[in-house]
């Protein structure tokens, strides 16, 4: 019996052991997540927790809105890059689906930034198909004035 | 076919002008009023405008653009040009050629020799020879070749290399006050294939690169 309860007490006490360890294991993950939080949210359990959650909470929300922020920067681009050949992006679209060109949005930026010959054949191919762009607004040029003596 | 005589005549000004050193850059000096020049290193954007005076000899502002360019450079780096033009041969040339494929659901700029990450495909093994089909765009240094939706016959060849996944997400989802809290881990898988080659295009209608 002695046996036993010695047992059964050293047993208890790893127990407690593995149980801190792995109530340790858990502040130590939380505690990596919280990396470069501000103030006390970095070191002190109580407040890094809060914080650390709602960090997963924003990031399970905006791996979502990423993907609408990044369209919306995807047709800025298109729409500089077209507009500097008079086309808008409107119209732009309206023309490549006309044709039946379907190239998204990402690949059209990615051409309208690094690949301006084709883009440029992007835009005639378009503007063939619909021309109704005479009212584009082209961007003022900007003049050089650092050579005037002021 | 005119596009490819006149990408064999790149493909040949290319080997050329890997030995655009210091030592030779005052010959071509003097040679300046010919069209078909070449910088010296390789230009950062795919096609720039001082290449377009390779595929068309009427367009005279590019060999005023690049002879500046030779003169600086003459000037600053004379051992530096001789070191980076030994290198330079030293690699093996790459074909300027790019496409826009689709695959799984989503379209990638490819380039041959370059890897990339799509969507796990699931009967391939490594090592593989793959073909895709959907090519929406290829594009080379003098035509481009606009898909409506898909350029017929043209193909791109790659192989697969790894069949992995992403980096884990933790997808966490908490209730406030209403004791609902849900932990998961998400590796999403993926396949890595690198391309070998684009081919197939030569045939479809193409329209030629104007310079901006």
């Amino acid at each position: 019996k002695k046996g036993g309860v010695t047992v059964r007490a050293s047993n208890e006490r790893e127990n407690r052991g593995e149980e801190e360890e792995r109530r340790k294991m858990n502040k130590k993950k939380i505690f990596s997540l919280a990396k470069g939080f501000r103030g006390r949210a970095k070191n002190c359990i109580r407040i890094a927790r809060e914080r650390v959650e709602k960090a997963l909470q924003y990031s399970y929300r905006d791996r979502r809105n990423k993907k609408r922020e990044m369209r919306g920067l995807w047709i800025e681009r298109i729409n500089a890059g077209s507009r500097q050949h008079g086309v808008n992006y409107g119209n732009f679209i309206h023309g490549l689906s006309k044709e039946n060109v379907q190239l998204n949005r990402k690949v059209l930026s990615e051409l309208s930034m690094h690949e301006p010959y084709s883009f440029k054949a992007l835009v005639d191919v378009s503007r063939k198909s619909f021309p109704g762009n005479k009212n584009v607004v082209q961007a003022p040029r900007k003049v050089d004035i650092s050579s005037i003596n002021a | 076919m005119a596009s490819s005589s006149v990408t064999l005549s790149l493909c040949s000004a290319f080997s050329t002008h890997c030995n655009v050193t210091s030592r030779r850059s005052s010959v071509i000096l003097s040679s300046l009023s010919k069209p078909s020049l070449n910088l010296t290193k390789p230009v950062s954007g795919f096609l720039s405008p001082s290449t377009a005076s390779t595929s068309r000899p009427a367009f005279p502002v590019a060999p005023k653009f690049a002879e500046s360019v030779l003169e600086a450079e003459q000037e600053t780096t004379d051992v530096e040009a001789t070191v980076v033009s030994d290198v330079a041969e030293d690699k093996p040339k790459r074909e300027e050629i790019f496409a826009v494929v689709m695959v799984g659901g989503r379209q990638y700029i490819v380039f041959p020799g370059r890897y990339l990450y799509t969507q796990r495909l699931k009967d391939a093994s490594v090592n593989d020879q793959i073909v895709l089909n959907k090519v929406l765009l290829v594009g080379t240094k003098t035509h481009t070749y606009i898909g409506k939706p898909v350029v017929t016959n043209a193909t791109v060849h790659a192989v697969v290399e790894n069949q992995g996944l992403n980096d884990k997400v933790v997808v966490f989802k908490y209730k406030p006050k209403k004791k609902y809290r849900r932990n998961i881990g998400h590796r999403q898988p993926n396949t890595r294939i690198k391309i070998t080659g684009i081919t197939g295009y030569e045939e479809y209608p193409a329209s030629p690169n104007v310079p901006v």
